[in-house]
């Protein structure tokens, strides 16, 4: 709350002016007061429960035992994650996961609203058909994507076998090796749409004079895309990569419903283990250690995010 | 019939013989409904018929019929894998409470065997569980070893605790007191489709005798036919899913602690033992050596099992009678050629006991579910309507409602419910149904330990799929495994 817009540029806050800033808080304390309702709720529903996380984090919940009768254990929690193998994996796992699937949705977006930008005779209907597989229900994309799959029963794999491709079904979410990119082909096709109409409302905003201008000097194609729509797209594409990023970190039904983190923890990601180390497995204090640890990189990512929406904002301003 | 030459084999064998021990000595103070000593196929069949009962008249002496109340009450419902004629059952079981107890306003909530243990600890940890609840076997030691259920025997809904199972009985009791009432128990049976065996060389006749026959004839099944022989699952543990493989690890003489012996004490841990490891090689053998298995085993349950058995692309399975009437649904459904494909599969379906190991020894698992009383802290509103809550208990396990609500699919908790007219009426229209309760007698109940559903999960998918996916190798696996559950059982660990 103390950081101000005007005050963005200030190289450091003086002792006078934070006790400005507390007088500027006293005078305003009527402005205070209208907030103070959404302040409390925030408390209650944001505030209370990462407090309780970061102290169930220091705790053992043995499965004979009611989570109020947790044994401390101080940081033990917090050892045991960073030393277990899992843990080790099911990071490279979600940082494979969350780099592949945005930087491949961002690349997918990008041509499609690219191509959308043009005119052309079916642009509504062929823009309402890829905005399909995001606005279908995860849930629901999940489950007709595993059937898609399915190696006994799946589409893919009776075709390739009819036509003598292959003798046997291949397996895509059975094997350790295949499973992880057989679900980010799932995610990118649920997310690029979004990527697409993020960067197609960002293409809106490329003055097209600037562009004939280029076309008159004798640019080409590719030089009017790298030296002139793409740095006008510079600001949505940060906005949209940061949210695909986070939105990828924090992803849950794809992998949880398509294969439960498995085989073989082949395809647990932080959200899927944390899920599964909880409700599955009890482990309430390793849950809440693994959540703490997430949330302290998801902070890291939000400080980029506000940075980016911020340092928009100032140019929009300055612009 | 191949069923009743089976069933004569029912009382040779150490472990029924350990079985019958352990069911006398529990029944010293009152002798129980049935003879366990005479348990076979035809003993079934004579004392079938013999008794009738008044399931209103017995429940009315627990909570009188016009008491007036509010219950709520979740339990492990029916899912995919099950037949309709069950859902009917339930569906019939609700409306007779209902027009039997006209003024206990009942909230029931069915959910899915593999929701259900989530959903209730949830509930749990905000206060706010139903007043009642029906789980899965397993699930009950844990709540009670945690301090949420209420102290229920039979007695308290007008039953005795010899008109149960004893091996039942033993999964609902910690440390000394007992938690619950059995509604159901079962064990599973060996499946296989003749018509596949005759085209792949086999005697039609005549099942694997053996887990290592399992591994032969999968492997000729597979290279003959090029279809799946063995419904291998492995996916996480989907209930159903442990139960296949476990009666594959007793039977090579391995366990995850003693459990499969006479007098358990779960003390160490045999999932490291090379008896362990060889069934574990069994399974390894299957999936990767001979690709006998469905490619999709590791993402399977028995429901996946069930419509590749029916189209005729895979030869054996474990299941319950209740398949046979699972796939006569799914008959229904299939159009054009598919049908005559169906009905063939259906005129070859056989029923066996399942597999010995090298040994000789036969063992499978003896589920069911139980049915508890939460304490009032821990429910919505803090308070629990136990008369309403014994009125439904006592209609659930009546000789006449665990009868009925386990028809095809198991058997009833309340071994009284042999005895009813129903069950004749069950053992003439259920094929098969005497495989399965031949098999009642080797039934080996998992250890009723609150660590027991996190075991689960180590042995499937933990331990299967670290071997099958070639994570780790056999023994890696069942080393990590055994590590796993010494560490859970000493409180340490991830």
């Amino acid at each position: 709350m103390t950081t101000v817009t005007g005050e963005a540029g200030a190289p450091r806050r003086t002792p006078a002016a934070r006790s400005g800033v507390l007088r500027q808080a006293w005078i305003n304390r009527t402005d205070y007061l209208y907030v103070l309702p959404a302040l409390v709720v925030m408390l209650i529903v944001i505030a209370y429960p990462i407090y309780y996380t970061i102290d169930l984090s220091f705790f053992k919940t043995p499965p004979g035992l009611q989570l109020k009768d947790k044994v401390f254990i101080g940081l033990e929690n917090y050892t045991a994650i960073l030393t277990s193998e899992v843990f080790w994996r099911v990071t490279l796992n979600t940082i494979i996961w969350t780099l592949a699937s945005t930087v491949v949705s961002f690349v997918f977006g990008l041509g499609s609203a690219l191509a959308l930008h043009r005119d052309f005779i079916g642009r509504g209907v062929l823009r309402a058909i890829l905005i399909i597989p995001w606005v279908i229900s995860a849930v629901a994309a999940s489950y007709i994507w595993k059937w898609i799959y399915h190696s006994d029963f799946g589409v893919i794999g009776a075709v390739l076998v009819e036509l003598g491709l292959l003798s046997r079904p291949p397996n895509f979410i059975d094997s350790v090796n295949t499973v992880l990119p057989s679900l980010i082909v799932v995610n990118v096709w649920r997310e690029f749409p979004f990527a697409m109409i993020m960067l197609m409302a960002g293409l809106q905003t490329v003055p097209d004079q600037l562009l004939r201008a280029a076309q008159v000097d004798g640019a080409s194609a590719w030089q009017r895309f790298w030296h002139v729509t793409f740095p006008h797209l510079r600001s949505v594409s940060t906005v949209t990569v940061l949210l695909l990023a986070v939105a990828n970190f924090n992803s849950f039904i794809i992998p949880w419903i398509m294969t439960g983190g498995g085989p073989s923890n082949a395809s647990h990601i932080w959200i899927t283990h944390i899920y599964e180390l909880a409700f599955g497995r009890q482990r309430w204090g390793v849950a809440a250690a693994y959540s703490v640890l997430l949330f302290i990189i998801l902070m890291t990512l939000g400080y980029f995010y506000v940075r980016a929406l911020s340092r928009g904002e100032r140019k929009e301003a300055e612009g | 019939m191949t069923s009743l030459k089976l069933g004569a084999a029912v009382l040779r064998g150490a472990v029924a013989s350990a079985f019958l021990a352990s069911a006398m000595s529990t029944s010293a103070l009152a002798a129980p409904p049935v003879d366990l000593s005479k348990w076979s196929p035809d003993y079934v069949k004579s004392i079938a018929g013999t008794k009738d009962f008044d399931t209103a008249a017995d429940c009315a002496k627990v909570t009188p019929l016009d008491y007036k109340g509010h219950l709520t009450f979740w339990y492990q419902g029916v899912f995919e894998g099950d037949p309709d004629v069950l859902r009917q059952y339930y569906k019939e079981f609700f409306e007779t409470f209902r027009k039997t107890y006209p003024n206990i306003d009942l909230e029931e909530q069915g959910i899915t065997y593999n929701d259900l243990l989530d959903k209730f600890r949830t509930a749990l940890l905000g206060n706010a569980a139903p007043m009642a609840i029906r789980l899965q076997i397993l699930g009950g030691t844990e709540f009670a070893a945690k301090g949420y259920l209420q102290p229920l025997k039979p007695e308290d809904v007008g039953y005795s605790t010899e008109d149960f199972w004893p091996g039942a009985m033993k999964a609902v009791t910690w440390q000394g007191v007992s938690y619950g009432i059995p509604t159901n128990n079962e064990t599973m049976a060996f499946i296989w489709n003749a018509d596949i065996f005759k085209r792949a060389g086999l005697d039609p006749d005549k099942p694997p005798a053996t887990w290592d026959d399992v591994v032969k004839y999968s492997k000729q099944i597979h290279d003959k036919l090029g279809i799946a022989g063995y419904g291998l699952v492995a996916r996480k543990n989907a209930g159903n899913t442990p139960y296949r493989f476990m009666p594959q690890l007793w039977a090579y003489g391995g366990g995850v602690f003693d459990e499969a012996s006479a007098n358990p004490t779960y003390q160490n841990v045999e999932l490291d033992s090379p008896q362990s490891k060889q069934a574990l090689q069994a399974s390894y053998d299957m999936y990767v050596r001979d690709k006998s298995v469905p490619v999709s085993a590791l993402t399977n349950q028995q429901a996946d099992n069930q419509p590749l058995f029916l189209a005729g692309q895979l030869g054996m399975m474990i299941s319950h009678p209740s398949d046979y009437n699972v796939m006569q649904d799914l008959l229904k459904k299939t159009t054009g050629t598919d049908t005559a494909k169906a009905q063939t599969v259906i005129d070859n379906m056989r029923y066996g006991l399942i597999p010995t190991g090298p040994d000789g020894k036969r063992a499978v698992v003896f589920g069911g579910s139980n049915i508890h009383i939460l304490k009032p802290e821990y429910v919505e509103g803090g308070k629990v309507d136990e008369p309403a809550a014994k009125a439904l208990i006592c209609m659930w396990t009546s000789p006449e409602w665990s009868l009925k609500m386990a028809y095809v699919g198991s058997n009833p908790g309340n071994l009284n419910g042999f005895l009813t007219t129903l069950m004749k009426e069950r053992l003439e229209k259920t094929k098969f149904l005497d495989v399965t309760t031949s098999m009642l007698p080797y039934g080996i109940p998992f250890p009723a330990l609150p660590q027991s559903p996190e075991i689960m999960n180590i042995i499937v998918p933990d331990m299967l799929q670290n071997a099958l996916t070639g994570a780790m190798t056999v023994d890696q696996a069942a080393d990590d495994a055994a590590k796993k559950v010494k560490d859970l059982m000493s409180g340490g660990g991830l």
